[in-house]
Parts: structure tokens; C-alpha cells; sequence
């Protein structure tokens, strides 16, 4: 990486224009994503992840999410500096939510601003496949007949 | 020595505990402590366990201070 690189990416954590937050309270994708609008994009695109009712033929009646909650705000800050590593992107905003979500509520919300769509596309992807799978969030998953901690799979596993 | 552990979601039901207390002895590692908690508690070890220490992963070979916040909870599933 070049020295420009990493001063940029510094500069805009300072100006505080990435945010990565997690919250109780209901998120509103199409705020969260034009929070920021840099002037050098072209293009935003959000992840507005929500409560599926049914998977496979099971169904969900709500969610509870917890986290680990320093543990996971450093680990999304981490994520945003290696997507800045990896893709051409000016901002980017990642808010969890936490507690218990009815079905088509959103629990995730990831935005990507970028001079050109391709990055942002790529980089949301790349964002959302991460968090799933280092920052320490859990999903209960309470059906009609029972309730289970979702567990994932994690490079991190030690046993 | 003493330092805390945490547990979240399915390691926080299956210990019935949010957080412990365990002693340790000086120079002991992280490992050293996961591996006495699942002792106490047999019923993580249907689990797939991840540990952190000091809000950052750990791969249990750190050695420990007195007063470190260390976590033990299952693969993450957020999104």
C-alpha cells in the first residue's frame, strides 16, 4: 500500500464521514446510506439485511441479536480500513442493530459510496461477508417449535 | 492471579453465566485459562469455541495479566 493510501484513509476516519455504530433502536437504510454523499461519487449501494421469515421450509417468528459490543465495534473498524486496502471507495457506514427483530426488520444496514458502482458493489459484498464471520454479533433464531443460537463458520476456530 | 472471562448468546446459555471470575497462576496463558473453564463447564465443548483476549482474538498461547477481560462464545453470526 502507498503512503498516499494509508493518509487518506486516516484522514477520512478522523473527519468521522465512516461510521460504524450498533444500536437498538430501527434502522432506516435509505438514511444510513445518505448520510454521507461525497462529492467525488458517482454511486452508493447499501445492504439492508432484515429478519427472513422462512428458511428452507422453516419458519422464523423474530430474532434476538447480542454482541460483544467493544469487541465488535473494533472489529467493524478493522473491516473498513481493509476494505479501503482493497477497493476503491470513499465512504463507508456499517450499523448493526441488536435485540429482538420481527420478521422484515432490518438488522444490518452497509453502505458503500464510490466514484464508480463496481467498487461499492464489490466492497458492500466483501463487507457483509466479513462481519458475518469475525465480528463477535449472534442471532437467536425462535421458531413455532423451539428457539437456537445460530453459530457460523469462523477461520478463528481453535477447537 | 485474577481475570475475567465472558460468555455471549449459546455460551452464556449453556454456562448460565454472563461473566466468571477465575484465578490463575502467574505466567499462565490464555489457553491455560480456556482450557479450565471448559473443565468447570463440560457442556462447551459441543460447542465450536472462539476466544478473545482484551476484545481481540486470541489464539490461547498469550500470556495472561492480572485483570484481563477474556471472552469465550461460539462462531459469530451476525448480518
Amino acid at each position: 500500500m502507498s503512503e498516499k493510501k494509508i493518509e487518506n484513509r486516516k484522514s477520512k476516519i478522523e473527519d468521522r464521514r465512516d461510521f460504524f455504530e450498533i444500536t437498538t433502536d430501527a434502522l432506516d437504510a435509505g438514511a444510513i446510506a445518505r448520510r454521507v454523499v461525497p462529492k467525488t461519487c458517482g454511486a452508493i449501494v447499501t445492504l439492508d439485511g432484515f429478519v427472513r421469515q422462512f428458511t428452507k421450509k422453516r419458519e422464523t417468528l423474530y430474532l434476538e441479536y447480542e454482541a460483544y459490543e467493544p469487541m465488535a465495534l473494533k472489529e467493524m473498524e478493522k473491516l473498513i480500513a481493509q476494505a479501503y486496502e482493497q477497493f476503491e471507495i470513499a465512504n463507508v457506514g456499517v450499523v448493526h442493530r441488536l435485540g429482538k427483530m420481527e420478521i422484515g426488520e432490518t438488522s444490518v444496514v452497509i453502505s458503500v459510496a464510490a466514484p464508480h458502482r463496481r467498487s461499492a458493489f464489490e466492497a458492500c459484498e466483501w463487507l457483509i461477508k466479513e462481519l458475518k464471520r469475525t465480528v463477535p454479533i449472534w442471532k437467536k433464531e425462535v421458531y413455532r417449535d423451539g428457539e437456537t443460537w445460530i453459530e457460523g463458520e469462523s477461520q478463528f476456530a481453535v477447537n | 492471579m485474577k481475570v475475567q472471562v465472558l460468555f455471549f448468546g449459546a455460551t452464556a446459555e449453556a454456562t448460565g453465566k454472563r461473566e466468571i471470575e477465575v484465578n490463575m497462576e502467574n505466567g499462565a496463558k490464555t489457553g491455560d485459562v480456556f482450557q479450565r473453564v471448559i473443565a468447570n463447564f463440560p457442556q462447551l465443548q459441543k460447542h465450536t469455541l472462539l476466544f478473545a483476549l482484551n476484545q481481540e482474538y486470541s489464539k490461547g498461547n498469550e500470556t495472561i495479566k492480572n485483570g484481563d477481560e477474556l471472552a469465550i462464545f461460539t462462531a459469530v453470526s451476525g448480518g
